[in-house]
């Protein structure tokens, strides 16, 4: 057996930049206010950045509010889309007489072909017609700009939309890099039926250092930073009906977190990490999620390198700008609107400049009164969601040359794949661990 | 609306009938439903006694509570249910929406309704 080498690796460091101020909400104080407050701030922000990006769109024409439209006056009008949907769920058709009508079985996407989009401002709302804005693209609480004209009918008929568009990119300062990675694994789903302890034991051993020998070892000294993207326990369903639990379930209830804080000191031991909370972690439900608490890891909040983050989770390291979410926006979007894949979603949420256009209207969301702190006003470099169903990943382009590197984290419990970013060239890769043994 | 006398007598405040009258009763006698008049000492049924234990007879039409209204009111600076006055004005500070400053210093000067015209209402 080889003995130890003398020198010792060391493993690369990075600067980190926490920006989750935005999504905190300690400093909020609810006080009876309702969501059309944050409504108003949104169709606020984006409306100035329309109206700044209409001169170079369609100088010629003007721009008026809803109740300004004069029937056959060609103009532009910003507001805030509302899709009607035939098939959403309305607590009200629980106590409609004419049961029989509403399926059984819930469908995963609310589509219809009936659906309509309607623009609305602080004056009054439009249906829309033409063929021009799809809705089946769309989707409830998106900002745009309209070119058309009001029909005798009292519609609006679009001819031209213009969408917000990828939003500036801060320059980042050419380097000269060297290869550092950042590993992003999502759907632990540690105390759940279907998460293998082996596999996750195996990536804690990969990313440490502990597996192979000094050429591996040396790869895994390049990884500068893990993000764990949600979802890391499960809690049975049967623990949490609501009735008082014996004390011999109790422990049941708590020894996911004891399994995921083992886990978590032996990383936290060997490079920074940052967890974010999903929908089946215990935080809030409603957007955005507010960080976990260190209780519950008591064995690697003691370190320095743990960081507990909000969800969505915007940091910059080496000052490149990671922002990502658990997986419930794009979870939102795929059950009222289609796309050919959930990277068009990405891109979509990034073209309108807000990373969950669809709260507070289907996804939970915390009433805030004087912001709306989904805004993405700066572009990031690398735009990640966690919790679907396989790796995708894409590199998009801007017109003002953005460069953004889109990555769809599977579910790890299910997959078995985690994702490599190379923060040098923003090149990616997954990283598949399996356990089974073949015969 | 004819109602017994002896029905009426709870509904009024009861007053001595003075020796030196002609002994002629009081002829106006309104029913308590038109008793919401202006003016009008009757005894209020309860549906009109707003929060706060005060009659809500006459409202506050002092010219800083209308001024305020109209802030209110004006959709430029977005909804203001649920949001107190000076944190509304506040926020169209903040969003470069250019509020007059004189409704500024009308809330921060006191002695008005720092929330707004709805307030308790919806």
């Amino acid at each position: 057996m080889e003995v130890d080498s003398q020198e010792q690796l060391q493993r690369k460091q990075s600067t980190y930049l926490s920006l989750d101020e935005n999504f905190e909400i300690q400093k909020e104080v609810y006080r009876g206010q309702q969501y059309s407050q944050i409504y108003f701030a949104r169709l606020h922000m984006m409306r100035t950045l329309l109206y700044s990006l209409v001169p170079n769109w369609k100088s010629h024409l003007p721009v008026c509010t809803v109740l300004e439209l004069e029937e056959g006056k060609e103009c532009i009008i910003v507001g805030t889309l509302y899709k009607h949907m035939k098939l959403k769920p309305c607590i009200l058709d629980e106590y409609s007489k004419e049961r029989s009508v509403a399926p059984l079985i819930k469908p995963h996407n609310f589509m219809h072909q009936d659906d309509y989009l309607v623009l609305e401002d602080e004056s009054g709302r439009v249906k829309l017609g033409g063929t021009k804005l799809s809705p089946s693209v769309y989707v409830t609480g998106v900002v745009v700009a309209l070119h058309g004209k009001e029909t005798s009918a009292g519609a609006f008929f679009v001819e031209d939309v213009l969408e917000a568009g990828l939003p500036p990119q801060i320059e980042r300062p050419l380097k000269s890099r060297e290869d550092k990675y950042v590993v992003f694994v999502s759907g632990l789903s540690i105390g759940s039926s279907s998460s293998n302890p082996l596999q996750f034991q195996l990536l804690v051993d990969h990313i440490t250092g502990h597996l192979g020998d000094e050429e591996e070892q040396g790869l895994a000294a390049e990884i500068v930073h893990l993000v764990i993207v949600g979802n890391s326990v499960e809690i049975s369903h049967g623990l949490l009906n609501g009735q008082n639990l014996a004390s011999k379930d109790q422990s049941r209830l708590s020894e996911p977190f004891k399994e995921l804080d083992i886990l978590l000191t032996q990383i936290a031991a060997s490079l920074p990490l940052d967890i974010m909370p999903g929908s089946s972690d215990p935080a809030n439900f409603a957007l955005p999620q507010q960080p976990l608490n260190r209780c519950l890891f008591p064995g690697s909040a003691t370190y320095n390198t743990f960081r507990s983050c909000t969800n969505p989770h915007c940091f910059e390291l080496d000052s490149i700008r990671f922002l990502g979410t658990s997986g419930q926006n794009i979870d939102d979007l795929t059950k009222y609107s289609e796309a050919k894949d959930k990277l068009d979603f990405l891109e979509r949420t990034l073209r309108w400049r807000h990373l969950a256009p669809t709260a507070p209207n289907t996804l939970g969301c915390y009433p805030f009164t004087d912001r709306d702190p989904f805004l993405i006003d700066s572009c990031p470099d690398v735009y990640f969601v966690g919790n679907q169903e396989k790796y995708e990943t894409r590199l998009l382009k801007g017109l003002e040359g953005q460069l953004v590197r889109l990555i769809c984290i599977p579910r790890f419990c299910e997959t078995g794949v985690a994702v490599v970013l190379n923060m040098r060239n923003l090149e990616c890769h997954a990283l598949t661990f399996g356990t089974q043994i073949s015969s | 609306m004819a109602t017994t006398s002896k029905n009426m007598n709870v509904f009024y405040r009861q007053k001595k009938k003075s020796t030196t009258s002609t002994g002629k009763k009081s002829t106006k006698s309104p029913s308590p439903k038109h008793a919401a008049t202006f003016g009008s000492d009757i005894t209020q049924p309860p549906g009109l006694v707003s929060h706060g234990g005060s009659l809500d007879l006459k409202d506050d039409f002092d010219e800083q509570e209308q001024v305020l209204r109209q802030f209110d009111m004006n959709m430029a600076y977005g909804p203001c249910v649920g949001i107190t006055r000076l944190d509304r004005w506040e926020r169209a500070q903040r969003m470069g929406l250019n509020p007059p400053k004189e409704i500024e210093s009308l809330l921060k000067g006191g002695k008005v309704k720092l929330e707004s015209l709805f307030d308790g209402r919806v």
